[in-house]
């Protein structure tokens, strides 16, 4: 039976759907049976409802051989085993049946609450009131002249109407114990498959529900990035007008502006000029969660950016008291990467440095060639992955502030995240630097990662392979 | 339910629902013991080792009314531990009425409240709905301490449209009356679906009547109700 055709717990239990050969095994029924036999010296045959012979202890009875000689006694025989399947006993009545003259079987009914399951044939056997073959009998060998009839006759087991009637409640009462147990263990195991079945498809269910709104919360997230790239562009159109009319206004091209007036003029370009960087930011970010940000991938040596990067944050550094220092490898092999993003990724690790370094610290930045195991990109198969080494770049960011704590470190790169978040926090920002950061990295295959410095600060640090890894 | 017009038999279910050892297996053997030898049959329990039901117990009864309208009841109990849920899904399936078993104790209050979420979620699984099922809640184990004083139980009761009855079913008390209360309001549920009177002559108060005899039950249907907690007026619960 296949797991669909399974029947349901009703079907066997109210429906009463299953036959004897479903709860008795056939060979433990035939040793039962014959065990039987062999104890009481009767002869056992059970039949299910469908006629099929479940066990059969009797061969031919050695009178049936005699009696087969004569012509007479042949088809005598032959009629037996028609009166035997015709009996139709009833619950707890059973049909005595004679097959030959003197000869007798009795039927009783196997049943279980109230349907019928099949029959079981005591027999052949004779009355034990009956000592002699009946006259009949000896009338169906009349040729043979009833030699060694008296004999076969004996050879049969005799019964009183009692002993049988107290065998069959014995082999009745056996076998509805059999029944019972091999019913029970037929539910167990249907009612195994088909617990099993309804988990499988109660998981089936979550399964899809969970598949379904991951579906919508990926379509979901499409459509914010969407609108933050819309709304990114609708706002930096009219700030530019507000920037470039206060540049105007300051040149003087409507006329002279007062000293005070101008302190104000300056004050909106100044915020106007950061609100711009805001929203780019944000553009930024949501052009790469979208990926419609292009990467411009040509062959770059890292020495170089450091190089820049530093230049470019000297003043900044100068200003806070901070010492920004290069420390690269000479002669590094080029990479391919787009050196406007890879900029753009060490500007803003090198600002978060500065601005959380405390004034006489220092932030140092370089760039060294190293090779790595591929195998911790995931995906397994570590023993032929660590064969592969890739070639990496890698930057690094040190320094001397107040360092990450390292439940904070696996979070610094989500969007929007602060480590302090409080209002009143010393340093400012949006918390979109690293996780533009992260995904600049991304694009370039690379890693970032964060670790401690020593003795006080953070390391931030980027590999960039020099060349595509195998696996993307 | 089914009914089979040929050979005039009626084989109802009924299910024994409740969190995990508040006694639903013990009801079931109570009334097994209870019920005399020709109605019925091999109680069947598919337990584990530790003797907690795995599948279900089954017991069989069987009662034959005046009309000559065999009627079989299948008695089930469902596993109560709440990783069987799937079990008790396909045990409560089909299901013509449900007997809750809950621990009186007041500390199992709660998963007393789930294990009644849980059953009325599974019956929703099978397009039934809790408010249209015939049911009887028993409070079990009354002979324990701490459990939740009559009064309180009679009160709650009196809210409700179920009758409610309370019983120490290792002992055998209230368990008849809880099963002839599950039977009556069952057959009343019947009786207005499939006019069983009409179509077999069928005598539902004469049946209940036999089947208390048969199960020792000395007093009428009437009695049966009256025996429930906080039962306002006789015949009226769960109409």
């Amino acid at each position: 039976m296949t797991p669909d055709e399974a029947l349901s717990l009703d079907q066997l239990a109210i429906e009463q759907k299953f036959e004897l050969e479903d709860l008795l095994d056939k060979g433990s029924l035939g040793e039962m049976c014959r065990s039987f036999e062999s104890l009481f010296e009767l002869p056992v045959r059970i039949y299910s409802s469908s006629g099929a012979l479940l066990a059969d202890t009797q061969g031919v009875p050695s009178l049936y051989r005699y009696l087969e000689k004569a012509k007479a006694g042949r088809r005598a025989v032959q009629d037996v085993a028609t009166g035997v399947r015709r009996a139709e006993p009833l619950p707890g009545a059973p049909v005595l049946i004679e097959g030959v003259p003197g000869v007798l079987y009795q039927a009783s009914l196997i049943e279980h609450e109230g349907r019928s399951l099949g029959r079981i044939i005591l027999g052949p056997y004779t009355d034990d009131s009956q000592n002699e073959p009946p006259a009949a009998l000896f009338d169906l060998v009349e040729e043979l002249a009833g030699e060694g009839i008296a004999q076969e006759w004996a050879n049969l087991p005799s019964l009183s109407s009692l002993a049988i009637g107290r065998l069959e409640r014995h082999l009745r009462a056996t076998l509805e114990l059999l029944l019972f147990s091999g019913l029970k263990a037929h539910m167990a195991s249907h009612m195994h498959m088909a617990s099993v079945r309804e988990s499988f498809r109660e998981l089936s269910e979550r399964n899809q529900k969970l598949k379904d709104a991951y579906e919508r919360l990926k379509e979901l997230d499409r459509l914010k990035s969407n609108f933050l790239a819309t709304v990114s562009h609708e706002l930096r159109t009219p700030l530019t007008s507000i920037i470039g009319y206060s540049e105007m206004l300051l040149e003087g091209i409507a006329g002279e502006v007062q000293e005070e007036q101008k302190e104000f003029v300056e004050t909106i370009h100044e915020k106007g000029e950061q609100l711009l960087e805001l929203i780019k930011s944000l553009l930024d970010l949501s052009k790469l969660e979208s990926g419609t940000m292009s990467l411009h991938k040509v062959a770059t040596t890292g020495d170089a950016i450091v190089k820049d990067v530093v230049s470019t944050l000297t003043p900044t550094a100068h200003k806070k008291g901070v010492y920004l220092l290069s420390a690269s490898e000479a002669d590094l092999p080029p990479m391919l990467a787009d050196p406007e993003r890879m900029r753009q990724v060490l500007i803003n690790l090198t600002e978060n440095a500065l601005k959380f370094t405390p004034k006489g610290g220092s932030v140092t930045l370089s760039a060294v060639h190293k090779k790595e195991a591929a195998s911790d990109m995931g995906g397994g198969g570590s023993v032929l992955m660590g064969a592969v080494r890739r070639s990496v770049i890698e930057f690094s960011v040190a320094d001397t502030g107040i360092g990450i704590s390292d439940a904070e470190k696996k979070r610094v790169f989500d969007a929007f995240y602060q480590v302090d978040s409080s209002s009143t926090r010393e340093a400012g920002g949006t918390g979109l630097g690293l996780s533009i950061v992260q995904r600049l990295v991304d694009g370039h295959d690379g890693k970032i990662s964060i670790e401690d410095n020593d003795p006080q600060g953070s390391v931030f640090i980027v590999t960039v392979p020099l060349k595509k890894p195998p696996t993307t | 339910m089914q009914l089979d017009f040929a050979t005039k038999e009626m084989t109802i279910k009924l299910v024994y629902y409740g969190p995990a050892l508040s006694g639903k297996t013990t009801n079931l053997q109570a009334l097994h013991a209870a019920a005399s030898g020709d109605s019925k049959g091999r109680l069947m329990t598919l337990d584990t080792r530790d003797d907690r039901t795995l599948f279900f117990d089954l017991l069989p009864l069987s009662f034959e009314d005046a009309s000559g309208l065999k009627v079989r009841l299948k008695v089930f109990t469902v596993p109560g531990q709440v990783i069987h849920s799937s079990t008790r899904r396909l045990v409560v399936q089909g299901a013509d009425g449900v007997a809750f078993i809950a621990d009186s104790r007041v500390a199992e209050t709660e998963t007393n409240a789930e294990s009644f979420v849980d059953l009325r979620d599974n019956l929703e699984a099978h397009g039934m709905l809790l408010g249209e099922m015939p049911l009887v809640i028993q409070f079990n184990k009354r002979d324990l301490p701490a459990v939740r004083p009559k009064d309180e139980v009679a009160e709650m009761a009196q809210a409700g449209r179920e009758p409610v009855y309370l019983a120490i079913a290792t002992q055998g008390d209230g368990v008849v009356e809880t099963f002839l209360a599950l039977l009556y309001q069952t057959w009343k549920r019947l009786e207005k679906e499939h006019t069983l009177s009409e179509k077999f002559g069928f005598d539902g108060r004469a049946f209940i009547a036999n089947v208390a005899e048969k199960l020792g039950f000395q007093g009428s249907i009437e009695d049966v109700l009256a025996h429930a907690v906080g039962a306002t007026s006789l015949g009226e619960v769960g109409e």
